[in-house]
């Protein structure tokens, strides 16, 4: 099962390098979603081969509520633009 | 037993900060803070400490998110005081100053705010009871001469006035500074 989770992680890699180099605001944007989205589906998956439901528990609440931040942000941004 | 994918994961945590350094612009690095608190998340998770991941996902990313938008508004601007002029008043001068002044600042990630007032009188005073950081009026001349400049920028940060005596070179505005007292508490 150990493969699966080795290219979950690469796959994680290819947002985080996105971060990294897109200077827009909203492709960092984009990228986080994307991390955040996908460190919760990377804990799921580990949960279950692990077959410890504590974790898939806090996955599960993560994927569903663990996005407000970037609401938060995208409206500051969106707020910020309008002023320009 | 700990499995070989957790190295790879907790390496994660190390790279993202890294990134998170070398962040120049404000709001990005506010983006990538969010990155940071997915992974610092995902890896709490993954070693076993579940109730850390939540906290760090729920209170850590978000709170302190909001915390950093609050400062982060409030405090990267530049408030420039003009005059709420009627429409026929309105000189393509202005405008081209305010977009430059706007580009110029905009490369040191400030915002530039308009703040109109009524008159001259309140202008000045809320220059010198620290609402605003500049102000912007016309010269008081009344026959101006050929090479003299229409508008007057007044500042009152002295690093403000520094970065615009070097950086803005147009010829309708001339750029003043005033140091005036901290008011008193």
């Amino acid at each position: 099962m150990n493969w699966i989770i080795i290219a979950m992680i690469l796959a994680l890699l290819i947002p985080i390098y996105e971060a990294w180099q897109d200077e827009n605001i909203w492709q960092k944007m984009l990228a986080f979603a994307s991390i955040s989205t996908k460190t919760s589906i990377i804990m799921l998956v580990i949960s279950v081969t692990r077959d410890d439901w504590y974790i898939g528990v806090v996955a599960a609440i993560i994927l569903s509520v663990g996005n407000g931040g970037l609401m938060l942000l995208a409206n500051l941004l969106k707020r910020i633009e309008k002023y320009d | 037993m700990i499995d070989s994918y957790v190295y790879v994961i907790i390496a994660l945590l190390p790279l993202s900060a890294f990134i998170l350094l070398f962040q120049v612009n404000p709001y990005h690095a506010l983006v990538i803070r969010g990155i940071l608190g997915a992974v610092a998340a995902l890896v709490y998770g993954v070693l076993g400490a579940s109730d850390v991941a939540l906290t760090e996902a729920l209170v850590g990313t978000i709170l302190a998110m909001i915390l950093y938008i609050v400062a982060v508004r409030s405090s990267l601007v530049m408030r420039l005081g003009i005059l709420a002029e009627r429409e026929r008043d309105k000189e393509s001068y202005l405008a081209e100053l305010i977009a430059s002044v706007r580009k110029i600042i905009n490369r040191y990630h400030l915002r530039l705010e308009l703040v109109e007032y009524p008159n001259v009188e309140a202008l000045e005073q809320a220059l010198i009871a620290q609402e605003i950081h500049a102000t912007c009026t016309k010269s008081e001349l009344l026959e101006p001469e050929k090479d003299s400049k229409p508008y007057e920028t007044t500042f009152r940060v002295r690093r403000l006035f520094e970065i615009m005596e070097t950086e803005l070179n147009l010829g309708t505005t001339t750029i003043n500074y005033r140091s005036i007292p901290p008011s008193p508490p």
